[in-house]
């Protein structure tokens, strides 16, 4: 209504609801507002409208805070997509899940081996990041390094193997398996032709200078670790030869 | 990438490769994803379980179709998986996930609009499954689940990203238009014509809750697509 109450043009036409939810948005020039916000006072019906529109965004919103559970049949696809997904990459950085393998062996297994199959070339030539010493300088002497990340070879002397595989399976939550998978494999036939061929750790390392692989089965208890470092993983089609062993046992935490 | 990483596995104990990976559950997004990164092969498969249903709720009002919607999240997923050292910490995974399954989506409907194929089929049974499991849901919240779906599916498409994100998911209007790629005045006029559209679609919304009927000249608008 205007000042007079008299009825003008902009009363005798209602406003579309393109107009009204532009309103509510502040989208219109500051003139059309105006006029548009005076008719909206002066109209019941396109007050209505205006009302209904804030109440459709709060109705959204209202529906928006409910999840829609993802239908049982996608949800597990999609666990098997990632799940192969974290498997191919293990097979090109080294390392994967144990609990994934042991859960879906046969769905995975074949994909795994063929995608070994393609990086064994990658494997060879050694994702060789060294740790530097800088590094082991930090964890404070002993030549301790809490974890390794994936990928890399630290280097070791022949007498930080046992402390440095301590740490490891101490800081992990299952087997330790940083290793391309050539080296894994070759590693694992090792471990098979040993009395408990149980495998907690294989580890790509440099220990006193050489490419090693390092390689924890377990001893009498859980807690026993037996440690034998061997050449000739590294390489394609090589045989382990040991050239160092120790043993140590984990801290029960 | 590696300097600041102190663990690989979260803490746990050696107790031998049965332990269960307890321990994860405690850890916020930021901390499963930079393990991701740093190769541990479980923590992006609980990061999809933690936020699967939301991811799913946004697939499904954005692409309206279930199968398109399990298809557009599996790309979405395994392209966050790949391309997760790009995550800028700075952000909420949350939202880093957003951008990626908006965006697949969206290029779904693109790729879809190309080939220019028939609408794909109506499938009632399916539409009905979406509606979530039938014990848990009273029928009323599964039928205002399926008006949504259906009157989202009749809009433009870019008019019913942005009301997913700003109305739905509560994005701000800058927040969406950073997912959206788009200037904020943009997202904010799809919403405002997405809402415009959608009222008359879901107007008995409002005369359910015991209100007066909406006017008839909006009921009798035409569903425009611009």
């Amino acid at each position: 209504m205007t000042e007079s109450g008299l009825p003008t043009s902009e009363h005798l036409e209602h406003l579309d609801t393109d107009t009204i939810a532009d309103l509510i948005e502040n989208l219109l020039p500051a003139p059309e507002a105006h006029r548009a916000r005076e008719h909206v006072k002066a109209c019941p019906d396109c007050q209505q409208t205006f009302d209904a529109l804030r109440q459709l965004t709060e109705d959204l919103a209202d529906e928006g805070r409910a999840d829609i559970p993802m239908p049982t049949d996608v949800a597990e696809h999609l666990d098997a997509v990632i799940v192969s997904e974290s498997v191919l990459r293990a097979s090109t950085v080294g390392v994967h899940s144990l609990v994934q393998l042991r859960e879906e062996p046969r769905r995975h297994l074949p994909k795994l081996v063929l995608a070994a199959a393609g990086v064994i070339v990658v494997a060879g030539i050694g994702v060789g990041v060294v740790i530097s010493t800088a590094d082991q300088s930090k964890e404070g002497g002993a030549g301790i390094i809490p974890t390794v990340p994936i990928g890399t070879v630290p280097t070791l002397t022949s007498d930080q193997v046992g402390p440095n595989v301590q740490r490891w399976l101490e800081n992990a939550n299952g087997p330790v398996l940083h290793a391309g998978p050539a080296e894994l494999a070759c590693a694992r036939s090792f471990a098979d032709g040993r009395s408990n061929p149980d495998v907690r750790l294989i580890q790509q390392a440099k220990v006193d200078g050489k490419r090693a692989t390092v390689i924890g089965l377990q001893g009498g208890s859980q807690r026993d670790i037996l440690i034998t470092v061997v050449t000739g993983c590294s390489s394609a089609g090589g045989a382990a030869a040991p050239f160092y062993e120790t043993s140590v046992t984990l801290r029960s935490r | 990438m590696t300097s600041d990483i102190t663990r690989i596995g979260p803490p746990g104990t050696a107790d031998g490769p049965a332990a269960p990976p307890a321990g994860y559950d405690s850890m916020d997004d930021h901390e499963l994803l930079r393990l991701h990164v740093a190769g541990n092969p479980d923590t992006f498969g609980l990061l999809v379980k933690r936020h699967r249903d939301r991811m799913w709720a946004v697939a499904i009002r954005t692409l309206g179709e279930p199968e398109e919607a399990a298809d557009a999240l599996q790309e979405a997923f395994i392209s966050a998986f790949r391309r997760a050292d790009s995550f800028r910490g700075d952000a909420k995974v949350t939202t880093w996930l957003h951008r990626i399954v908006v965006n697949a989506c969206l290029d779904r409907i693109r790729r879809r609009q190309v080939r220019q194929t028939d609408p794909l089929p109506e499938d009632e049974d399916r539409a009905a499954e979406l509606a979530g499991p039938v014990e848990e849901d009273a029928a009323e919240v599964r039928e205002r689940r399926l008006d949504v779906l259906k009157a989202l599916k009749q809009i433009n498409v870019d008019q019913r990203s942005a009301l997913v994100l700003v109305d739905m998911e509560g994005y701000s209007i800058e927040e969406a238009a950073a997912i959206l790629g788009c200037a904020p005045g943009t997202v904010k006029s799809r919403c405002a014509r997405g809402r415009a559209r959608l009222l008359p679609l879901l107007r008995h919304w409002q005369t359910t809750r015991g209100g007066s009927d909406v006017p008839e000249k909006t009921a009798a608008e035409t569903v425009g697509t611009e």
